[in-house]
């Protein structure tokens, strides 16, 4: 699992240890990505923010902060902050760890299907997971 | 012969320390001054934080803050006039009022005001992002921690304590003209001539240096304490005492240097 940590550039990950800012809603954690990276103001900023959450089927959790969040909540959030990197890969970095009040590889399925996004989506899990996977 | 060796060793290990805790301010210092000067630096979203910073450390205040200062530029007011009355020294009640309050009291309370309640809030906001690894994932998302959440608090830092001491400043000078000569414009003549006096511009040069200063040490010092911290929980208290210690050793140093220089 070391390896994932040290994945190239052009990998967006969701993990455990990439939180989210505890101080900010889930909406800014989000918006920060348009507003530094491609500087946007910040009403587009939050509004493109607003379209992802949309699209991942959680536009209620716009305005909760990270300890008001579900682990699933909270889990669309980060990935919701890894889409809107728009990098070529996406690695969900032991999903289980993070998704542990939800049957994860079905929820991650939903996700994806929902998101329609471009891209290759990996997930890293234990070996000893796999059988989740195959239900 | 051992406690002596042991002894050297902790005055050295003590040293070094305190080397390397010097040398990790400076270099930060020197870092966020460089990008200060970045035109790239000044896009709207750190403008954005930076008036948040200067709206949460010091208008979100300002309400407490004068009212503390009315209070203590009273009292202070009224010990001096009264113990030159005592002495017969009531023509140089409005100078001492100006020399004590407005450039040396008044600035050394406000950066303690602002230490107390922005520094120990960053100092510790800034050990949890380290330990939590929130630093890790916004420079995973190439926001840079530097522009987002370092220079802001910087400057607002600054901006904070050089707008609070001046307002606080200004608020004694009228509360002294009340106290000496009461509510008429009859003393408006010797006391404007008083602070044009004691106001020149070296003064008002290094009281703005000496509030710029202040301003640094109650941010940059919490932000560098918090950026020491070890990435366990527990460390967090223990970074935040280190970090208000020093920020307390900084303010008193920088009072004591300018009055040094001033009056010696």
């Amino acid at each position: 699992m070391a390896a994932v940590a040290t994945l190239p550039d052009d990998v967006a990950r969701v993990a455990l240890d990439l939180p989210l800012r505890a101080n900010l809603s889930a909406l800014e954690n989000i918006a920060l990505i348009p507003l530094y990276q491609r500087h946007y103001k910040a009403a587009e900023s939050s509004r493109q923010a607003q379209v992802m959450l949309d699209q991942l089927g959680y536009a209620d959790i716009a305005l909760l902060r990270d300890p008001d969040m579900t682990p699933a909540q909270r889990f669309v959030a980060k990935l919701a902050r890894a889409l809107i990197l728009k990098r070529p890969r996406l690695v969900i970095d032991r999903p289980g760890a993070m998704l542990y009040d939800v049957p994860y590889p079905a929820f991650i399925g939903q996700l994806a299907a929902l998101a329609e996004m471009t891209g290759t989506w990996e997930i890293y899990d234990f070996s000893w997971n796999q059988a989740l996977y195959q239900e | 012969m051992n406690f002596l060796v042991t002894s050297i060793e902790s005055l050295g290990a003590k040293v070094v320390g305190w080397f390397t805790v010097g040398y990790g301010m400076f270099a930060f210092l020197t870092k966020a001054s460089l990008l200060l000067l970045d035109r790239t630096t000044w896009n709207r979203a750190t403008f954005d934080v930076v008036v948040k910073q200067v709206y949460f450390t010091a208008v979100q205040i300002l309400h407490v803050f004068l009212g503390y200062a009315l209070v203590i530029s009273w009292l202070i007011i009224t010990i001096i006039l009264s113990t030159a009355r005592d002495f017969g020294l009531t023509a140089f009640a409005s100078e001492m009022t100006i020399r004590v309050l407005v450039l040396e009291l008044l600035p050394f309370l406000t950066a303690l005001f602002i230490a107390l309640r922005s520094g120990s809030a960053i100092n510790t906001e800034v050990a949890l992002m380290q330990v939590n690894n929130e630093l890790d994932a916004l420079e995973h998302c190439k926001v840079p921690p530097m522009q987002f959440e370092f220079l802001p608090r910087l400057i607002g830092g600054v901006v904070s304590v050089i707008t609070l001491a001046g307002l606080a400043g200004l608020l004694a000078l009228l509360m002294a003209y009340l106290t000496i000569y009461g509510i008429n414009m009859a003393g408006l003549e010797p006391f404007t001539r008083t602070i044009a006096k004691v106001f020149d511009f070296p003064i008002v040069a290094g009281l703005i240096v000496k509030c710029a200063l202040f301003g640094l040490a109650v941010t940059l010092i919490p932000v560098t304490a918090g950026l020491e911290t070890p990435k366990k929980l527990f460390m967090v208290p223990v970074s935040v005492l280190r970090g208000m210690m020093r920020v307390f050793f900084a303010i008193v140093t920088i009072e004591v240097v300018s009055l040094a220089l001033k009056y010696i």
